[in-house]
């Protein structure tokens, strides 16, 4: 019932802060409307590093602890960060053909480190794939999903460290959520649109949780499954039928 | 507006890719229920003792 209404304000949030974002901020008055992008493409990149940060998390929780639930939420928060590391880029390609004048540019820092940042998590599922024993996939994907992580502040500060097309930070530091280089209406909308996607996120999140911890006992239910038959078989092959019994009575 | 093109294209393939993965997520997550649910009247029928022959 909880994840329900959370779905449904989550809903309710996402709809009301886009109609702000498309209909009632004021355009910018240099990028002129093309800025209304920013108000999805920085909540998707700001889910992008929760969901991953949350991923590298869950994975030295299960490192530590061998508790699979652990293992569930990780994977959870790298299916839903690839979605939304996905959105960043097309959004940002979205706003940068109008703005920049080019859709992409592999010079940049921060578009190069996010490539590889989805490149690293769609790299995690497929590693997912390649053992069907959930403790050892649970504890190799937690190594990964850790290794992958770095990428995450690389990201962040690229745009700091290296000379790029990409802006800097108009709120992403504490100084610049205190006196941020945007005006208020803009950082209103853009603050309620990412209140608004991580409730998205959080009643996402919930459910993939829920849905890999099904998908492990359907899992485990088979390879208990086959376990016991393989055991039939074996007990079938070892102990000859008594004299005079039907060969496979 | 200005740039139309490009701000319904951002809009829509997030908003939209949102919406459709929440779609898909309620879709696998209802087939794996079902088919955990299967699988458990499954296992107590295979657990449950045999018939009374007597009765």
């Amino acid at each position: 019932m909880g994840t329900r209404l959370l779905g449904i304000v989550a809903l309710l949030a996402v709809v009301g802060a886009s109609v702000n974002a498309l209909f009632l901020v004021p355009a910018d008055v240099y990028q002129g409307d093309a800025q209304r992008i920013m108000y999805v493409h920085v909540p998707s990149a700001w889910l992008a590093y929760l969901s991953f940060g949350v991923t590298a998390l869950a994975g030295i929780g299960y490192l530590w602890r061998r508790d699979l639930r652990l293992d569930a939420v990780a994977v959870a928060g790298a299916e839903i960060g690839v979605m939304f590391t996905a959105f960043a880029i097309w959004g940002g390609m979205m706003w940068g053909r109008p703005v920049w004048g080019v859709y992409w540019q592999w010079e940049d820092p921060r578009l190069t480190t996010t490539a590889l940042l989805l490149a690293l998590y769609l790299g995690y599922l497929l590693f997912r794939r390649l053992t069907d024993d959930p403790h050892r996939r649970a504890a190799r994907a937690a190594v990964v999903g850790i290794v992958a992580a770095v990428d995450i502040p690389i990201v962040h500060f690229s745009v700091e460290w290296w000379r790029g097309l990409h802006q800097g930070p108009t709120i992403g530091s504490p100084d610049k959520v205190l006196h941020p280089s945007a005006p208020g209406l803009f950082v209103l909308a853009l603050v309620s649109m990412v209140l608004a996607f991580t409730l998205a996120w959080a009643w996402l999140m919930i459910r993939r949780y829920q849905l890999a911890r099904i998908e492990w006992q359907i899992e485990e239910h088979g390879r208990l499954g086959r376990l016991s038959a393989a055991r039939r078989a074996a007990r079938k092959a070892a102990i000859p039928p008594p004299d005079g019994a039907p060969e496979g009575a | 507006m200005q740039d139309l093109g490009f701000i319904i294209a951002g809009y829509g393939v997030i908003l939209g890719g949102v919406a459709l993965y929440a779609g898909l997520l309620l879709r696998r997550l209802s087939a794996a229920r079902r088919a955990s649910l299967e699988i458990r009247r499954d296992a107590e029928s295979a657990t449950a003792p045999p018939p009374d022959r007597e009765a």
